[in-house]
């Protein structure tokens, strides 16, 4: 008897322990995830215009999944510490609700990520920029975007300037491809905002243009934003499985 | 006849692009022609060896305009020697950027116009130089120069990336993970529905007692006052 009492007690302190922790992790979780929705990166509109962001659907997701893990925990340890059945069931069964809705979120950043080649960005920027009748405001966003992209990051269309040349766009039906081999904000530009040497961007002369591509200044904040989501999702689902097979064992040892 | 030939230069993004290339400048291979003006001659490869030195530049037969429809072989970018300084310093780029010129293109009041090449080629150019009419010196006729074409847009494709391994590994994971608690949360209901839980692990004798106690002393405690 004493034993199985001890077990109890036991098993009550690593309850309140597990539910503590995941009080804790789902104030972090809705922290993180207030910090990617209100942060948008500078290549956000592209982002938007792909119609790919489903890192911000599940970013969303999290910061109300965060605050319900959280409200859920206190519910835990009060069931646990009076070893009430209905307290705990009610706690199992709405947590296994949360568990869901997390899992959906995680699932939804990973699955974004993947969807977001150097293809798709290539294609909307050939299609998009400087598009000489512009559809509708987003087109403007496209061009803004990738010109502030490009000046800042000192860099030149997705892969390099050669994208301008490989491909057909519609920045080339406006420009000669003798006067802009590629545009002007790839070539290195003074405080005005001119370039330093037309001559020698236009030939690609190194130190005069930008030769690398844009991806990786693109992707890096985009990607660091969409992981965190997902892997940090993914280690609280992980230890909250462990909390919740202790709550069942526990609530299936409880008298009547 | 010299033997060297116009090459391309090294280690430039933009060496070739659609419609223009970028040429080493003729230097310390004109030796001693003080005089001179220096030609380009531009031809389609098919087209060079059918090229007559003696075609004079400036006329309807190697204007720019009608190349290479009418024409088949055209001449630009004259400079005289002195443009052309030997020995070269060090650290200069000196290039010709052959179709550079874009606002001579249609005007055929000037046809040794530097205009931008009409398809990928391939081309053949060679350096003639001119004392009045009379040709006095020539390098060979370059290697075939070909431009680069653009691909069409849509040829790029936009498929997914496919899977990565972490996605993957976050999917499946967490679905057996859904998938055990929603069978021990099964378990448990069934197992324990008929309140037949409890008896035979974790029995808490004294608690069980004191309750006992507790609902005989209020049925007292009411019976008393009654």
């Amino acid at each position: 008897m004493a034993k199985s009492d001890d077990c109890m007690h036991i098993l009550q302190g690593l309850l309140v322990f597990g539910n503590v922790v995941i009080g804790m992790c789902g104030i972090a979780l809705t922290a993180e995830c207030i910090y990617v929705v209100s942060n948008p990166h500078g290549a956000y509109p592209l982002l938007k215009a792909t119609e790919s962001s489903g890192i911000y659907a599940a970013a969303w997701i999290g910061i109300f999944v965060g605050l319900a893990l959280f409200a859920l925990s206190i519910l835990g340890i009060i069931g646990v510490i009076k070893a009430s059945r209905t307290l705990l069931l009610v706690y199992i069964i709405l947590m296994l609700i949360t568990f869901a809705f997390e899992m959906a979120s995680s699932i939804t950043a990973a699955t974004n990520q993947d969807s977001l080649t150097p293809n798709v960005f290539l294609k909307q920027m050939l299609e998009r920029y400087q598009k000489s009748e512009p559809n509708n405001n987003s087109d403007n966003e496209v061009t803004k975007t990738w010109d502030e992209l490009m000046r800042q990051n000192h860099c030149c269309g997705v892969n390099g300037p050669s994208d301008w040349q490989n491909y057909t766009s519609a920045f080339r039906s406006t420009h000669s491809d003798a006067d802009y081999p590629w545009p002007r904000a790839c070539c290195v530009l003074d405080a005005k905002g001119l370039p330093v040497n037309l001559d020698g961007c236009k030939l690609g002369v190194s130190g005069y243009y930008n030769s690398n591509g844009c991806y990786d200044a693109m992707s890096g904040p985009v990607n660091a934003h969409a992981w965190g989501v997902a892997w940090f999702g993914f280690a609280i689902l992980c230890w909250t499985f462990c909390v919740l097979l202790g709550t069942m064992f526990y609530w299936s040892g409880i008298e009547y | 006849e010299l033997g060297t030939k116009p090459a391309l230069t090294q280690d430039l993004e933009g060496v070739t692009t659609a419609t223009t290339f970028v040429l080493e400048q003729p230097r310390c291979i004109f030796g001693n022609f003080s005089k001179a003006v220096i030609w380009l001659v531009v031809a389609l490869d098919k087209d060079a060896p059918a090229f007559n030195n003696s075609a004079e530049p400036g006329t309807p037969e190697t204007a720019f305009q009608s190349f290479p429809n009418a024409v088949s072989a055209y001449m630009t970018l004259n400079a005289t020697l002195a443009s052309y300084p030997c020995p070269k310093p060090a650290g200069d780029i000196t290039v010709l950027r052959v179709g550079s010129e874009t606002s001579c293109a249609t005007d055929v009041s000037r046809p040794t116009c530097n205009g931008p090449l009409p398809g990928p080629g391939p081309y053949r150019v060679k350096f003639l130089a001119l004392e009045g009419s009379v040709p006095v010196a020539e390098t060979a006729w370059s290697a075939p120069i070909t431009l680069r074409t653009a691909k069409p847009l849509s040829s790029i494709s936009t498929a997914g990336g496919g899977h990565s391994a972490g996605m993957i590994a976050i999917t499946s994971i967490l679905s057996i993970l859904l998938a055990i608690l929603l069978a021990a949360l099964v378990a448990m209901l069934f197992s324990c529905g008929s309140d037949s839980c409890g008896s035979s692990t974790f029995s808490k004798p004294e608690s069980v007692s004191v309750q006992r106690y507790n609902t005989h002393h209020v049925y007292d405690q009411a019976a008393a006052r009654l």
